[in-house]
């Protein structure tokens, strides 16, 4: 699967069902929805991953599962995004096949130019400005990084990490193909109005 | 007889799962369950790719709990699951060729578990056990006994288990039984093991 080429990805929280949150944020036009609930059980995840998966295939949207190769597994999901910590990305390869879409969160060039040799499809790069939906003890890396480590990689790079409405244009300036958020969307009184508005800045 | 690994309440459950791996080479075959849910999946996958040859070399069963794609990727033999894991189904169409275990509360989830394709099940906990988080409540000798009248595949007793209990849980039906608590020094892990086997009729 191609990935478009400027895009939205809503990541779910802790704040709302996923499967509300990921119908609202496909109704502001997100292209992608990666479910992310670290304390869910697996049947609860399995569970929201086949009913997201089914209304992001309606939308010709991606599906993509945080960490739970497992469960992208099990239910067929179009990809996974691994973190540093989780399994290596030519493991999810190997089990997911060269169609899955296969996402690695970095922060350095190093990183980066890992990702790219285990046949990652995207980078996941941040934190770029300071944000509260993660513990990050790490500075913000900042819009220059994002060329140079996307370069390293040779892939896409979703920019993540405090992105909202005011610095988008900058962001996708600085050489982003797709934007992450949590917060602004999952945090927001009108989630959908919310992507909505992150969807035509990315395009502006 | 199942070993279970110290589900990261132990300090250095990394290196002890090392040492239990090794021991085994001792104690003559187990199944051994990996459960260390405090670990990221990274961490996880080194510590199934270190210690699988080393238990299968002893002619143990090597099940990692839960995660049956890090059982396919570090060639564990099989996945144990949680009663609230993704259907059965799925995971043996994703993995025909692990070995499926899981854990049951009670003779419905346990014909479920059957009826779905599971090759064996664990029940618990039987008795109090010191470490209540994992398992919840005692059932007691009577609803093992039910549990295991009611399926038709093996059933290994957990929670609580010394091996002076083994015989109890096997004279109520238990094909088996399954340790945590026993095997936390790893040094005594092989005599431990025959101690329980001592107590097994076979």
């Amino acid at each position: 699967m191609n990935l478009p080429r400027r895009f939205l990805c809503v990541i779910t929280d802790e704040r709302a069902c996923p499967v509300e949150l990921a119908t609202m944020a496909l109704d502001g036009g997100a292209r992608m929805v990666q479910l992310r609930r670290k304390t869910a059980s697996g049947r609860e995840l399995y569970e929201w991953a086949v009913r997201i998966q089914e209304l992001c295939r309606q939308r010709e949207a991606m599906f993509i599962v945080n960490d739970r190769l497992d469960i992208a597994l099990a239910m067929h999901a179009d990809g996974v995004h691994l973190g540093q910590q989780d399994l290596p990305a030519k493991i999810a390869r190997a089990l997911l096949g060269p169609e899955a879409i296969i996402g690695v969160s970095v922060s350095t060039p190093a990183e980066a130019e890992n990702a790219g040799r285990d046949g990652a499809n995207y980078i996941g790069v941040g934190h770029i400005f300071p944000t509260f939906s993660k513990d990050k003890p790490s500075p913000p890396l900042g819009m220059a990084s994002i060329n140079p480590i996307g370069k390293a990689a040779g892939l896409p790079v979703i920019a993540i990490g405090g992105i909202e409405t005011g610095n988008i244009r900058e962001v996708m300036k600085a050489g982003a193909s797709g934007i992450a958020v949590i917060s602004a969307v999952c945090g927001a009184d009108h989630p959908a109005a919310a992507a909505r508005e992150l969807v035509n800045k990315i395009w502006q | 007889m199942m070993v279970v690994s110290s589900g990261g309440e132990h300090l250095l459950h990394n290196g002890l799962a090392l040492l239990q791996a090794d021991a085994m080479a001792l104690s003559g075959p187990v199944i051994y369950q990996l459960r260390e849910k405090g670990l990221e999946a990274g961490a996880l996958y080194a510590l199934c790719r270190q210690i699988a040859p080393i238990i299968k070399s002893s002619g143990s069963l090597f099940m990692v709990n839960e995660r049956f794609d890090i059982a396919l990727a570090s060639g564990a033999q099989g996945v144990h699951l949680p009663e609230s894991s993704c259907p059965v189904d799925s995971i043996r169409k994703a993995a025909p060729g692990l070995i499926t275990g899981q854990s049951v509360h009670g003779p419905a989830s346990a014909l479920t578990s059957e009826k779905a394709g599971i090759d064996y099940l664990l029940f618990g906990p039987v008795f109090s056990t010191p470490s209540k988080e994992p398992f919840g409540p005692p059932q007691g000798l009577e609803a093992l006994r039910e549990v295991c009248r009611s399926v038709s595949i093996p059933v290994f007793a957990v929670g609580g288990i010394t091996p002076d209990r083994a015989c109890a849980c096997i004279e109520n039906g238990a094909y088996g039984v399954a340790a945590l608590g026993s095997f936390l020094d790893a040094g005594t892990l092989p005599e431990t093991v025959n101690r329980f086997r001592s107590f097994i009729p076979s």
